[in-house]
């Protein structure tokens, strides 16, 4: 759709999933959206529809239970797309990293493009970070990308998907 | 045929912050029914603490399980320990640790109202409270040098003293802000169209309250006199000017200015600690290792938060049990929905306060 490139350009919409955080960072999330830090003048608004966003902005060192809601979210979002990890958690597992029920971060489950350190990250980095992701969602082709795991939960659109050869899925058992 | 339908909400939602998923049983647009399911979060801290980390750390560690209250969680379990070392404060930490504890009420409570008038469809009074809000944030990094996760607590004191340029910052800054409260009160109190969507909804009745075990503003919104501030002696909070703020109606806007006078309250409190700050220390030495079991209590933003420790005279502990305000007070919150409009969900469930990350820890 080229009619809507420019406006992509000017105005990315973010996706906020939080995948099991201590809200810290959610709560500095919205403190950058507020009045003192604006950073709505970069076109950024916060909608709650995947179908609708741009970039996928994720907050937690995701959970056991979180992570199919991760990756569910993340194939919903139109291409091109952009994933920002907010905070030491998301980025590596943080202080939660090994610890029974988590994860150690969501680049074992989705492609990241910015990461951003900090626990809790400021909203001078969430700024910095939402700027370099809008420069690299301009540079993004539509080219479809793919999580690298998929999971029984959402077996139907797995089922669908690689029938379109977008993703493999990979079982349970395997971690 | 049947008559009810089923909305879900969550567990990812415009107007959650956490995933929370809750599923309503609606007659039309009226809720009769919820159900609700708070575990996506859990990420087991409790047990790390007892496994991977020494007790001299796990004050940071469990300060991670929330981020609104995190100053609550590690001065909660540093009391535990500090008693089981049997340590007493002096007076200039209790202070400080009380003047962190009470900006961070602040915020926390302005966060809330922040959050439920934008679930409530009010987007310029988000943006409004949320401009307010960043005064004391500035305060706290200037304090503590985070804005969010202080780390400002350690065993046997705090990690930075309070020095005479930081005094004025906090006069100056919770001056202004207690001009701005005096114009958000009269703005929640006056207003036409607030009045419509707060007024009326949500209610909680006090025998609801008491039945149900709700803690924290939720309660007092309903008239329950319940304060852990009130109910222990670990901190001088009478001595300092507090009063337990009570409503009657308990609707959102009850609870809204249960907070908004907590608020001014917490302001109060916070200078008269620094008008009144004694002379000492603000680190001593404290040795030896936690044996034995102690519970402590501490009034969270959100209502009473419950510690249990139990050592055994190693550098690892052997339990700890963390009982958070959210946790009790959900029985409470799925009374309240039953009987409410769908389209009021989001805003009931905002001014709640809720902490999924806190619940499921
Ligand atoms: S990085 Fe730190 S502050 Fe941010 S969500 Fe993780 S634990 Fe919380």
């Amino acid at each position: 759709m080229k009619f809507f490139t420019p406006f992509r350009k000017k105005s990315p919409w973010i996706l906020h999933y939080n995948a099991g955080s201590c809200n810290g960072c959610d709560i500095e999330i919205l403190a950058a959206l507020g009045p003192k830090f604006d950073l709505e003048r970069f076109g950024v608004i916060n909608t709650g529809n995947p179908k609708q966003s741009d970039i996928f902005l994720v907050t937690g060192p995701v959970t056991y239970r979180s992570r199919e809601r991760l990756v569910e979210l993340y194939t919903q979002i139109p291409e091109p797309k952009v994933v920002v990890a907010v905070g030491s958690c998301t980025t590596t597992g943080g202080v939660f990293r090994g610890m029974y029920n988590v994860e150690d971060g969501i680049d074992r489950y989705i492609p990241v493009d910015v990461y951003i350190p900090g626990c809790a990250s400021s909203p001078q980095l969430i700024i910095d970070a939402l700027v370099k992701a809008g420069e690299i969602l301009e540079s993004k082709s539509k080219a479809i990308e793919k999580p690298f795991k998929l999971f029984g939960a959402i077996e139907t659109i797995g089922n669908k998907l690689s029938r379109l050869n977008m993703a493999k899925k990979v079982h349970d058992d395997e971690d | 045929m049947k008559k009810t339908i089923q909305i879900p909400l969550g567990s990812q939602h415009i107007s959650l912050l956490e995933p929370i998923r809750f599923k309503f049983e609606c007659e039309n647009e009226k809720i009769i029914g919820v159900d609700a399911d708070v575990g996506f979060v859990h990420r087991g801290v409790e047990l790390a603490c007892t496994r991977s980390f020494e007790f001299k750390q796990v004050g940071y560690v469990v300060a991670r399980v929330c981020g609104l209250c995190a100053i609550t969680h590690s001065l909660s379990y540093t009391l535990a320990v500090e008693k089981l070392l049997g340590y007493v404060a002096n007076d200039r930490i209790k202070y400080l640790r009380m003047l962190m504890v009470e900006l961070d009420r602040i915020h926390s409570h302005m966060l809330c109202l922040a959050h439920t008038a934008e679930n409530a469809g009010f987007e310029a009074l988000f943006m409004q409270i949320m401009g307010d809000r960043e005064l004391v944030m500035e305060v706290q990094e200037a304090i503590s040098g985070n804005r969010v996760q202080f780390d400002y607590i350690s065993i046997g004191g705090v990690n930075r003293d309070l020095t005479s340029e930081l005094v004025d910052l906090v006069r100056k800054n919770l001056t202004t802000l207690s001009e701005k409260m005096e114009i958000l009160t009269g703005l929640f109190d006056n207003n036409w169209s607030l009045s419509l969507k707060y007024k009326g909804v949500g209610v909680l009745t006090l025998e609801d309250a008491y039945t149900y075990n709700a803690l924290g503003p939720l309660a007092r919104a309903s008239g329950l006199a319940t304060d852990v501030r009130a109910e222990t002696s670990d901190f001088p909070y009478e001595a300092l000017g507090y009063t337990m703020m009570l409503e009657s109606t308990g609707d959102i806007h009850a609870r809204n200015f249960v907070r908004l006078r907590e608020i001014v309250n917490s302001i109060a409190i916070c200078r008269n600690i620094v008008d009144n700050l004694p002379m000492g220390e603000i680190q001593e030495k404290v040795k030896g290792k936690p044996k034995g079991e102690e519970i402590v209590r501490i009034e969270a933003p959100r209502g009473e938060l419950f510690y249990l420790v139990r050592g055994n005279g190693t550098n690892t502990l052997e339990r700890v049990r963390i009982k958070t305000p959210t946790f009790s007070g959900i029985p409470a919150m799925m009374e309240v929905f039953k009987g409410s409009q769908y389209a009021d969900a989001p805003a009931i469930l905002a001014s709640f306060d809720p902490c999924m990350s806190c619940t499921a820890k």
